[in-house]
């Protein structure tokens, strides 16, 4: 039983530093990501400008920003491994859940850096009073730890479709929802002056459940 | 024989004594007919989904095909049953509030569940191989049913409510004529029925179809 | 010499397979088969296209959930689940392949971490000599030819000296030379564990002391 335990830490470790060095030889899929992000970005301020103190707007608009970088994005980690066709060696060196808690640490560190460009460039470019810092992290943190945890467990099904990732944002929206409806809230709240213990409650227990129903369901994912 | 029959009599029975007997309900005037078809519908809708994730569980766990043939019908009908709902839902806020969508708590969830319906058979759709389509919907299916308490209760509380509630408004005084509540639970049986009984077919005509290439295969 | 080439297996080896089946949709893939194998040994299995050699070979290394039946591995009194299965079977078959951003060595040493194995990178470096990769250890994988592509699968079937290895046409691609250091690691594999060859080269039906012939199904085969 530790042995199990202590491979399996080993092997979720492996992957998640196999993923980033190829990501970081390939770089095309965090290329696109960036790039897809600062576009979609530079298309939201361009067509509505500069929005002062229209913090509904702005939280509205952030996070459909972020969901848009994410749902372009993390589908990759999967459909590259069908693609390429090393599931089958992946498969045979480690558990299905070290596979996917594997590309779930990558997903997020991956969420983290797009945010990192995407963020202080929409402060930037939207307006918008300055945020209370403890609680818009707090904010964006939470949310992407649910984006991340419902966007693998989506993306590792969506990859043995036909057709690839094209169903992804599809498939996904209606797990996506909660934390979209939560995480604008509270961003909002956040500028308000607000606190957002509601919503980053919601948040994370969300999280939380997605993240427990995938450990029972990883196993299932790859039969054939 | 006798069971569809008496199904198509109780149904079109009390239809009509909903429209020829039944009062309105003085808030909602002669819309309190939608009672009847709206809610019910939704009823089955909710029904339908719960029915299909658990028997998406069931499949994961014994792995016979037989629970997949329920799941899947369960939410081919699930999906029918919510367009109606949201249909006639829409048409009632139109009559009573003037417009066909004001995303308030129950338009939402109703809109959330055609979602995750469309998702599921969408999903479905796109997988080759029985088994795996199966497998990976079942998948699908569990990850939605931590979704579904979130988008049915918290999500729509996070957006203003137009919707009266509760639907029965059983703490006014003397509003709600005994005889609308007859009509109205005579209807959720027969929707519910209705819905029990096309499902039966849809599992048995998957059923049947599996069987005929079987021996077509094998000879 | 080190812990990663195959150690005698101390404990009784047995493989075992009841009634196992496999159907892909409406196609049969694998008729029912049942069989006893026991460590140490080299059991070739051979049999004409869609018998169902690769299929049965997936199913036991771990990446097929057959339609019926089951296969277990035990050593000692010891059932060993999936997980440690992982751990004591090597699998070489033509589908498998690597990431080609990364190096011969950058995969196998993956493997390795993934695996759980105590020295990776020792154990990558003595299944590199073993067949024969040695000197292209840093190379990246696309700049391989297809025999030394071969090479590598063979070299991830042996990494950390798995007590089961499972070969899918060991042979192809290779040159004469290739097709002998395969004649020489089943050997080896043979005297410490178990080893199951799928072929239909004559060559390499010669290198099994057992064999298990898969039969043609007949009629409703496919199309």
């Amino acid at each position: 039983m530790e042995r199990k335990a202590s491979s399996s830490a080993a092997a979720v470790w492996a992957i998640l530093r196999k993923e980033c060095r190829s990501e970081w030889r390939t770089r095309y899929g965090l290329n696109a990501a960036l790039l897809f992000a600062v576009t979609s970005l530079a298309a939201v301020s361009f067509a509505v400008g500069p929005l002062g103190d229209r913090t509904d707007i702005l939280s509205a608009l952030l996070w459909v920003v972020l969901f848009f970088a994410a749902l372009s994005s993390l589908s990759h980690a999967f459909v590259r491994e069908i693609e390429g066709h090393t599931l089958t060696l992946l498969r045979l060196v480690a558990s299905p859940t070290a596979i996917a808690l594997g590309k779930l640490f990558f997903n997020l560190i991956f969420l983290v850096v797009i945010e990192a460009v995407t963020v202080p460039l929409f402060l930037l470019l939207m307006g918008g009073p300055p945020p209370g810092w403890s609680r818009f992290l707090a904010m964006l943190s939470l949310g992407s730890v649910a984006l991340a945890a419902s966007c693998t467990l989506v993306s590792a099904i969506i990859a043995q479709t036909r057709g690839r990732g094209a169903l992804f944002a599809g498939v996904s929206f209606p797990l996506l929802l909660p934390v979209l409806a939560a995480a604008v809230k509270g961003t909002r709240a956040q500028w308000l002056g607000g606190t957002v213990g509601a919503e980053a409650s919601i948040l994370l227990a969300y999280a939380l459940a997605v993240f427990g129903v995938s450990l029972l369901l990883y196993d299932h994912l790859w039969e054939d | 024989m006798f069971a569809r029959g008496l199904l198509f009599v109780w149904i079109a029975a009390w239809i009509v004594l909903g429209f020829a007997w039944a009062p309105v309900v003085p808030v909602l005037g002669d819309t309190t007919r939608v009672l009847y078809f709206h809610i019910p519908a939704a009823w089955v809708t909710v029904v339908a989904l719960a029915w299909s994730m658990i028997q998406s569980v069931l499949y994961l766990a014994k792995r016979r095909i037989e629970h997949d043939d329920q799941a899947a019908a369960s939410a081919e009908l699930g999906m029918l049953f919510c367009i109606v709902a949201t249909i006639s839902g829409s048409l009632w806020a139109k009559a009573m509030w003037g417009s066909y969508w004001n995303w308030d708590p129950r338009e939402t969830s109703i809109f959330f569940l055609l979602l995750i319906y469309a998702a599921y058979l969408a999903l479905r759709g796109a997988i080759e191989g029985e088994e795996r389509r199966a497998r990976l919907s079942a998948i699908y299916s569990a990850a939605a049913f931590v979704a579904v308490p979130f988008l049915m209760f918290i999500v729509p509380r996070i957006f203003d409510s137009l919707h009266p509630s509760p639907i029965l408004p059983s703490r006014e005084q003397g509003s709600m004529d005994p005889r609308i509540t007859m009509v109205f639970l005579a209807m959720l049986v027969g929707f519910t029925a209705l819905f029990y009984w096309l499902l039966s077919l849809r599992a048995r005509f998957a059923r049947v179809e599996r069987r005929l290439l079987e021996a077509v295969v094998h000879g | 010499m080190s812990a990663a080439v195959a150690q005698p297996v101390t404990a009784p080896l047995a493989l075992e397979a009841e009634g196992l089946m496999h159907r892909y949709g409406r196609r049969q893939g694998l008729d029912p088969l049942s069989f006893r194998l026991a460590a140490p040994s080299a059991v070739v299995l051979t049999g004409p296209n869609g018998s169902g050699k690769s299929t049965l070979l997936r199913i036991l290394a771990g990446l097929l959930r057959p339609t019926a039946g089951s296969a277990t591995l035990r050593i000692g009194a010891e059932d060993l689940p999936p997980s440690a299965r992982r751990l004591r079977v090597g699998f070489a078959s033509p589908e498998l392949a690597f990431y080609d951003e990364l190096s011969v060595t950058e995969n196998l040493v993956f493997a390795a971490e993934a695996r759980g194995l105590a020295d990776p990178r020792v154990a990558v470096a003595t299944a590199l000599e073993r067949v024969g990769l040695a000197a292209r250890a840093r190379d990246l994988v696309p700049e391989l030819s297809s025999g030394m592509k071969q090479r590598l699968r063979l070299a991830f079937a042996l990494l950390g000296g798995p007590a089961v290895v499972l070969l899918d046409e060991p042979g192809s691609h290779l040159d004469d030379e290739g097709r002998a250091s395969v004649a020489r690691l089943v050997d080896e594999q043979a005297r410490a564990g178990l080893v199951i060859l799928a072929t239909n080269d004559e060559r390499e039906m010669k290198l099994g002391a057992q064999s298990i012939e898969l039969r043609r199904r007949g009629l409703g085969d496919p199309a």
